[in-house]
């Protein structure tokens, strides 16, 4: 497994969410995370719980530069409870993956389903605890829809240029 | 204790979930608490230095209007200096890096921190209007809490009757405000101007709030839903200025004499 790939990813990729991503001002409905796109494709090989720890400290930079002090940790660190029984369900023999979470390891239809999963987990909890509020709770619901759908989309059609 | 020891190998990675949950939940209520630590926000130097950069190069963009923007704010600011001579505050300009204006929660960052005299509770504003108060203080930068924030509560006033209202917002447009408690037996139309009371010591009397825009009255209602134009257009905050209040020091002195 490659290191220096994997946090040289995340560097560009967290980057591109601060100085990008989070300029998005569409509405008031649009905030893509893209920046789970790191956790989402890590290589299957680590520890459960070295998952969860690299999830949190993933969402509490990030929450660093949202002024959002936890909320993306308890969501990073949620999904990446899922992350080792999603993939189990995906795909059928676990220990034969050793390389990273890709529509080339997964195939596109497993990956997409997974991705879709994890994105809207993530960005779910990411509002409803942002809202914190009941009465704010549908336009919590039309974020996560209009969030998620351009988190997936450009987290797939990473994957499909980088395996074209 | 092997028993013990073994269900806790069992159950490792859910318990590192629960604690890692934890955290993050102590973290969540800490951050809603007031006093607030600088390091893991955008009063941080590292973090505020890179929306810095951002907003350098968006600069060069804007030029036309923040050159007009600021000729506006200088007139403004001569006029000030008269009208304020019996309120003991300073003025101090200072710039945005870096602001939301489309979450429940917004926060702005501005270049100003604890070594050019920013303190917690300080208010904000601009040529407009009210800004906000200065919620979290570092060196060199602090993170401003606005009016557009649904935790924020603003002491106001009724210019034409004196009626002093809490402002609150709603989280959804970032140009309207809202106030709950205004009883129905309270004159008020839409366009009457809405003014700080000058009851909190964050900011001097009668900066300009906002326009009332309607007045909504549910049946059986007591109190008026009113909701109101904000002056202030955070959507294009460049330039802010800090409030010191000189008499700070006096005035929470007499409030704990009280206590």
């Amino acid at each position: 497994m490659d290191w220096s790939k994997q946090i040289g990813r995340y560097i560009v990729v967290m980057a591109l969410q601060v100085l990008l991503f989070n300029q998005l001002q569409l509405a008031g409905v649009c905030h893509p995370y893209v920046y789970i796109l790191c956790l989402l494709m890590l290589p299957p090989t680590l520890p459960p719980i070295a998952e969860m720890v690299i999830g949190a400290a993933a969402g509490l930079l990030m929450d660093a530069f949202c002024n959002s002090l936890g909320i993306h940790m308890a969501a990073c660190v949620l999904i990446m409870l899922l992350r080792p029984y999603l993939i189990g369900r995906m795909v059928n023999d676990k220990d034969r993956l050793t390389e990273e979470i890709s529509i080339h390891a997964l195939g596109f239809e497993a990956m997409l389903r997974y991705t879709v999963i994890m994105v809207v987990v993530h960005h779910l909890a990411v509002f409803l605890m942002a809202s914190w509020n009941w009465s704010h709770i549908g336009f919590a619901l039309i974020e996560t829809v209009v969030s998620s759908l351009l988190t997936i989309l450009i987290i797939l059609g990473y994957n499909l240029v980088k395996y074209k | 204790m092997q028993t013990l020891l073994k269900i806790l190998a069992r159950y490792s990675n859910f318990l590192v979930f629960i604690v890692l949950e934890v955290v993050a939940f102590l973290l969540i209520s800490l951050n809603s608490a007031y006093p607030r630590s600088s390091m893991l926000s955008t009063a941080n130097r590292l973090v505020a230095w890179q929306y810095e950069i951002i907003d350098e190069i968006g600069d060069y963009l804007h030029l036309k209007r923040v050159n007009a923007d600021l000729a506006a704010e200088n007139a403004v600011l001569r006029s000030m200096v008269e009208k304020d001579a019996a309120f003991r505050a300073e003025y101090q300009s200072a710039k945005v890096v870096q602001l939301t204006t489309d979450k429940p929660h917004n926060y702005i960052t501005i270049n100003r921190g604890e070594e050019d005299g920013v303190y917690q509770g300080m208010g904000v504003r601009n040529e407009e209007g009210v800004v906000g108060i200065v919620r979290t203080v570092g060196s060199h930068y602090s993170v401003v809490q606005p009016v557009i924030n649904t935790a924020s509560q603003l002491s106001c006033r009724i210019a034409k009757n004196d009626y002093i209202s809490t402002l609150v917002w709603n989280g959804r447009d970032y140009r309207y405000a809202q106030l709950h408690d205004v009883a129905t037996h309270i004159q008020v139309e839409p366009g009457d101007t809405i003014v700080t009371s000058g009851l909190s010591p964050a900011f001097p009397e009668d900066i300009p709030v906002g326009i009332v825009e309607n007045c909504m009255l549910g049946k059986g209602d007591s109190y008026y839903t009113i909701r109101v134009r904000l002056n202030t257009d955070f959507r294009r905050l460049k330039y802010v200025e800090t409030i010191c209040n000189n008499d700070r020091a006096e005035l929470e002195d007499l409030n704990n004499g009280l206590e």
